[in-house]
């Protein structure tokens, strides 16, 4: 192979072509990539050029620098001026400078060379990282033409259709009104529709059937359950800390009801992230308003810690490297963790850019301490009232403690009666002790900047850095962030700012996965180089222009993206369709798509009546805040048997609800907003054979055998208008009756009751029914 | 990257979400035609074992106890520690404690295992042992983390995930990951998940620490409402609802994949609980793993459990000691803990390598013992009868599975501190156990989140001196 590349590159520039092979990009993503990142690019990077030079694009190396003479000439590493330099050879500048490299990376550097110096199409494509596309302001440009102009509803449509139309493809027919209700229904809500609700719409035969559909749905409260979870995936939102010290987050619950309350009111996105970053400050600022703010904050404190990391000045970096990670891609779809170690290997965020917003978190208080096991800070949402009645508390103690001791010297039996009596009392009171409201987040720390850890390590500090945001956006002529406090206030409005490249277009994107199945951008918590090129680029920038001019309103980012022609599409194949665009990229159909965890299990309760629809509060009843879930033991007392949304039952890291598990239900350790869907046996099982499922069942039986004067047909009929939302074809009603009889028939010898074996049979063929494609999908 | 739900999934996802997985190896080669993925062009080596049993002692047995006698640390006994101490240490410790247990050679090979240990002392002829692992935390969390996936402050795929990856099931009816009752702690599932990685990669579990043995199951595996026959009838009439639906929808590779899933779940209803009965096991095998002594009859069923699981071709079964507390952390009461510890798992351990042999099994069945980390030298608390967590120089062994029978690999300084001699960190340990299933731990790669990621990371070196 290296011979191949020999002969193939003969003269003086950097090997071009041919394609490098698979072992030439492991070679230099290995080797090269990482010894050119932590050794050079600091001077010869994106930041800094000295003598001209940049060592991080393939159009910088083939350059070369100031001096004229190229850097690498293919395949002669001795008459490569890179060589030359590192091996510090005379007439050459020696590099770098202070320490010489190892001579194990200057043989990599070598036999990279002598391979033809080959670049992996990551570093060629584009060349320069700043000219990625997700750095580019984001334009609104006028929708294209489209030949088929009656199909389109919207502009949203002619940017499909546009696309459609070249690819020589047309849009597959409107899906009908059962299929388009039911799938718009568990869209917003994340429940099937009701028989009645189908009905409406099939009757309201106004032009604005389907809008009105759409509004009845965003203002139920049952909207922002739905919705309000998706955000939590990416907030890697948990009841408890998971890692090593698996403690109960005890007053997360207020972050969760919060997230729901907001998507509910419709709040803007634009706020509602400042409140999840700075929102101790903005409650600083006005605080007349409630504890919302304060409460949001928990979006940086609720990730995985290593609580009991012996190394405390580790502990610290660790856990604001998690909140750095967990911003990035929630809020950016940047993997800016990757900095914290060498300059990012992909994007264009170096060391300097991590640790400058490192000195930001660095400045916040997440932690009340470091020491093994340590605490995380909560801010008080004490009212004037609690505190009162907590000090009423504490010196009733004290009073009670000031008798003990007056009375511990004497020996006398009244006194020794009285001190028992005390005592007791004593004990009583504490237990009592009234608990201050408080929720877990941030607030205000020593304003500090941090030195660049070279590797990460805490042990080996570099330069200091000026707190700051990544150049790559905020560029480099950047405002100092304030002495007297962290800069996160600074950090959410930059954020926030509507002339942000990437806050809108990654929250426009992450709306869209969540109703279609696939981002325009698929890998939605990944804007970066590496990630997927936008099907749609201008029709994303549209929607994040109308979305930050609509003032971030994610309710009216549904109504423009589910009142669209593409939304509404049915899901019908089409065969020569399926062989151009396989993975429906175009949006030539509706996609299939199979419901999240929780809406499996919301369905299966909703269907079978057991669903109850009280929301919100604590959901860790069983143990205080703090608590170990389990430590030392395996015995998770937590329950699951409550029939409220799932949205409300406990997220517990290390040991995730069973039934989250087998569907998909992200990990919550990390922000996550693309869960992936798996089939495995298992979960086959789980309709098979869990309490769930058969009581599911039971209680469905139940209702369709609740009215006595019902025919077998008008049962049928039932059952599906419940399940499924749609009438059942006559072959169908037929089948399932024949299975009815056959269960009874079969349950004849065990059961005596005729009632109760009608119940039972009906209740098989009901979880047939639950376990089926058509029940957990949506098309 | 995550999978993607699609209209009609490319061939990729169609593979990779299928039921049980084919295997990376396989998928590759199924999908070189199309889409190689980027860093897969030779083949990996010749497999020397086709799967693991890991016998996981959770807490951290102290290897100078047990297999690394230090007789300086019995001349130097209560005096101070002549070298440097690490500088994280989990607990403060005071001077150096020597060893309460004699230590004796042992067969051919001469390895000395100290009283600990006299069963497994018996077969120290067929083990490989490496007294100088080393990890990097001191703390049982993030030390197990690191073990099982290589990191100890990101959620990774656990090692037993990457090997199911690699390597696909090679029985269609049972998982190819399947632990046996893990403890929840210290990580908890995350010690056997799949992370990014597909999810039928991700560890079965059978119970957990706190259910009795005899009780551990695959969760909803048997139903109790209805018989089997009334399910065949549920699933008959499913099968002809589902296929209505496929009708109606047109190819779809997700929704074919879950019907199947279906067939495959009823199967995995008979052949799980078979494998799980030992009814019909022999007298003398029951004997052989403690099974007719209530204090080894639990985790000797657990080792049995594993043997029937290897002869089923599980790719990597996992057997953890660890009662409800943290079993081998004897922070105090040294004596007594490891003496219980060690009574409980000698004879079944023994038993099993025994076992695993006789039936020829063992020469291409790795197992593996160790916990997260090892002891310190110094004495903790103040009765004298205590060890600290020790991440910097332990021991762990293999047996089986292609690696030299009767050897010693590396070792610690003098007192038992440090890994020094011929180092072997944990990432080497996962890179060579790889190695001697077929897989190149450079090469077995899974794209997530823009990037390429490995069991290894950017690290680990195969340890070829350890190969038989």
């Amino acid at each position: 192979m290296t011979l191949a590349v020999l002969g193939l590159t003969p003269g003086p520039a950097v090997a071009a072509d041919p394609a490098p092979t698979a072992e030439d990009i492991r070679f230099f993503e290995m080797k090269i990539r990482p010894l050119l990142a932590e050794r050079c690019h600091k001077c010869h990077g994106a930041e800094k050029q000295k003598g001209d030079l940049r060592l991080d694009t393939e159009a910088g190396i083939r350059k070369g620098g100031d001096s004229g003479e190229p850097l690498i000439v293919a395949a002669k590493p001795d008459m490569s001026m890179l060589l030359r330099s590192v091996r510090h050879a005379q007439d050459v500048p020696a590099m770098p400078p202070k320490a010489k490299l190892k001579d194990s990376e200057i043989a990599d550097l070598e036999a990279w060379v002598k391979r033809g110096a080959p670049f992996p199409v990551s570093i060629k494509v584009g060349s320069d990282p700043s000219k990625h596309w997700a750095f580019q302001p984001v334009v609104a440009s006028a929708p294209p033409a489209v030949k088929d102009a009656s199909w389109a509803k919207s502009d949203l449509d002619r940017y499909i259709l546009a696309k459609l139309e070249a690819a020589q493809l047309k849009p597959a027919s409107p899906a009908d009104k059962p299929t388009l209700i039911r799938r718009a229904t568990f869209d917003l809500i994340g429940l099937p529709p009701t028989p009645e609700e189908v009905d409406a719409f099939i009757k309201d035969a106004s032009p604005t059937a389907f809008a009105n559909v759409v509004d009845r749905l965003l203002a139920s409260p049952r909207y922002g359950e739905r919705w309000g979870r998706h955000w939590l995936d990416v907030a890697r939102y948990a009841d408890s800390n998971g890692l090593d010290e698996n403690t109960a987050h005890g007053n997360a619950w207020r972050y969760r009801d919060y997230v729901i309350a907001s998507f509910n009111a419709d709040k803007p996105y634009d706020l509602f992230l400042r409140e999840q970053i700075a929102g101790d400050l903005l409650k600083k600022a006005n605080p007349g308003s409630g504890h919302e703010p304060l409460i949001a904050t928990g979006f940086l404190a609720l990730g995985p810690k290593v609580l009991a990391e012996p190394d405390e000045k580790k502990m610290e970096f660790d856990i604001v490297d998690e909140q750095i990670d967990t911003l990035g891609k929630a809020v950016m779809g940047l993997t800016l963790g990757c900095a914290r170690c060498h300059d990012h290997k992909f994007d264009p965020v170096s060391t300097a850019d991590y640790y400058g917003l490192a000195g930001v978190f660095i400045s916040t208080k997440t932690m009340e301490n470091f020491k093994k096991v340590a605490r995380w800070h909560e801010n008080s949402l004490a009212s004037p009232a609690d505190v009162k009645k907590k000090a009423e508390h504490d010196a009733a103690v004290a009073r009670l403690k000031e008798q003990i001791k007056g009375l511990t010297a004497k020996t006398d039996e009244p006194s020794k009666v009285e001190l028992k009596k005390l005592k007791a009392e004593l004990a009583e009171l504490e237990k009592k002790a009234p608990e201050l409201p408080s929720a877990m987040g941030v607030t205000e720390g020593t304003p500090t900047d941090v030195p660049v850890l070279r590797r990460g390590n805490h042990l080996t500090p570099g330069a200091m850095v000026a707190r700051r945001f990544p150049i790559i956006i905020a560029g480099v002529n950047q405002e100092a962030l304030p002495k007297d406090h962290s800069g996160r206030l600074e950090l959410a409005n930059w954020l926030t700012n509507p002339k942000h490249p990437l806050t809108a277009r990654v929250m426009v994107n992450r709306v869209w996965r969540w109703h279609f199945g696939q981002g325009l951008v698929r890998s939605v918590d990944n804007f970066g180089l590496l990630s997927d090129k936008p099907s749609h680029p201008e029709l994303l920038d549209s929607l994040a222009a109308e979305f930050v001019k609509s003032g971030w309103s994610v309710k009216a980012l549904h109504r423009r993206l589910m009142l669209s022609a593409t939304y509404q599409m049915s899901s019908t194949h089409d065969a020569r369709a399926a062989i151009a665009d396989p993975d429906n990229r175009l949006r030539w159909r509706a996609n299939i798509r199979r419901l999240e965890a929780e809406a499996i299990r919301d369905s299966l309760l909703a269907v079978s009546g057991l669903l109850e629809h009280a929301g919100g509060g604590p959901v860790l009843t069983h143990l205080k805040n703090r608590d170990y879930i389990f430590d030392h033991t395996s015995k998770d007392r937590t329950t699951y048997t409550t029939h409220r949304r799932s949205v409300y039952l406990p997220v517990i890291r290390n040991n995730l609800y069973d039934v989250f598990q087998l569907f998909d239900a992200p990990d919550a350790s990390v922000p996550n907003g693309d869960r992936p869907t798996t089939t495995v046996p298992t979960q086959a099982l789980f309709f098979l054979n869990s309490e769930l499922a058969a009581n599911s069942a039971a209680a469905l039986a139940d209702r369709i055998l609740t009215q006595t004067n019902l025919t077998d047909d008008t049962r049928v009929k039932q059952l599906l208008a419940i399940t499924y939302g749609r009438e059942p074809n006559a072959k169908e009603a037929e089948r399932l009756i024949a299975a009815v009889d056959a269960f009874e028939k079969d349950f004849s010898a065990g059961e005596q009751d005729a009632g109760k074996r009608r119940r039972n049979a009906w209740s098989a063929v009901c979880q047939s029914v639950l376990a089926s494609n058509e029940f957990i999908h949506i098309r | 990257m995550a999978l993607h739900t699609t209209a009609s999934p490319s061939r990729r996802d169609v593979l990779q979400q299928s039921a049980l997985g084919f295997g990376y190896l396989a998928l590759a080669d199924l999908l070189r035609a199309d889409d190689a993925p980027a860093g897969k062009q030779a083949p990996h080596f010749k497999p020397r074992a086709k799967r693991v049993i890991f016998l996981f002692m959770k807490g951290g047995p102290s290897h100078i106890d047990t297999f690394d006698p230090k007789p300086l640390l019995d001349r130097d006994d209560g005096k101070p520690f002549p070298g440097e101490r690490p500088r994280v240490v989990f607990a403060k410790t005071g001077n150096l404690l020597k060893s309460p247990w004699k230590f004796k050679q042992y067969g051919q090979c001469g390895t000395p295992v100290s009283e600990l240990f006299p069963n497994v002392a018996k077969c120290v002829d067929d083990i490989c042992f490496v007294h100088s692992l080393h990890g990097t935390n001191p703390a049982h969390g993030g030390a197990a983390l690191k073990l099982h996936t290589g990191s100890d402050n990101f959620v990774r795929p656990s090692m037993g995930a990457w090997i199911a990856y690699g390597l696909g099931a090679a029985n269609d009816n049972l998982p190819a990951f399947v632990t046996v009752c893990p403890t929840l702690a210290h990580g908890g599932v995350n010690n056997w998940a799949s992370a990014f990685l597909p999810a039928s990669c991700q560890g079965v579990p059978l119970g957990n620490a706190s259910t009795p043995v005899e009780q551990a199951k695959v969760r909803y595996i048997d139903n109790k409402r209805l018989t089997l026959s009334d399910q065949k009838k549920q699933l008959a009439l499913l099968a002809e609802m589902n296929g209505d639906h496929l009708a109606r929808t047109g190819p779809d590779g997700a929704l074919e994949g879950r019907i199947d899933s279906f067939e495959l779940a009823f199967r995995m209803q008979k052949t799980m609980p078979e494998a799980e009965d030992i009814s019909k096991e022999t007298d003398a095998t029951r004997k052989l793993y403690g099974l007719d002594d209530p204090i080894t009859a639990p985790f000797g069923r657990q080792c049995l459990l594993a043997r029937r699981l290897a002869e089923r071709d599980v790719r990597f079964v996992q057997v953890t000691h660890s009662d409800s507390m943290v079993q081998w952390d004897q922070h105090g009461d040294l004596r007594k803990g490891h003496s219980k510890n060690a009574r409980e798992v000698d004879k079944p351990i023994a038993g099993l390598l025994t076992d695993l042999k006789s039936r020829g099994l063992l020469k291409d069945t790795l197992v593996l013992w160790g916990g997260e980390f090892g002891r310190t030298p110094t004495v903790e608390g103040g009765g004298n009868d205590g060890r600290d967590h020790n991440p910097e120089g332990f021991t762990v062994w293999m047996a089986g599975g292609g690696v030299k029978p009767g050897f010693r690999y590396g070792a610690t300084d003098d007192y038992g501190w440090y890994a020094a001699e011929n180092k072997v960190h944990i990432h080497d340990l996962h890179a060579t156990m790889l190695a001697l299933l077929g897989l190149d731990h450079e090469k077995l790669t899974f794209k997530h989140a823009g990037r390429d990621f490995r069991l290894t990371d950017v690290h680990g070196q195969v340890i070829k001196e350890l190969f038989a």
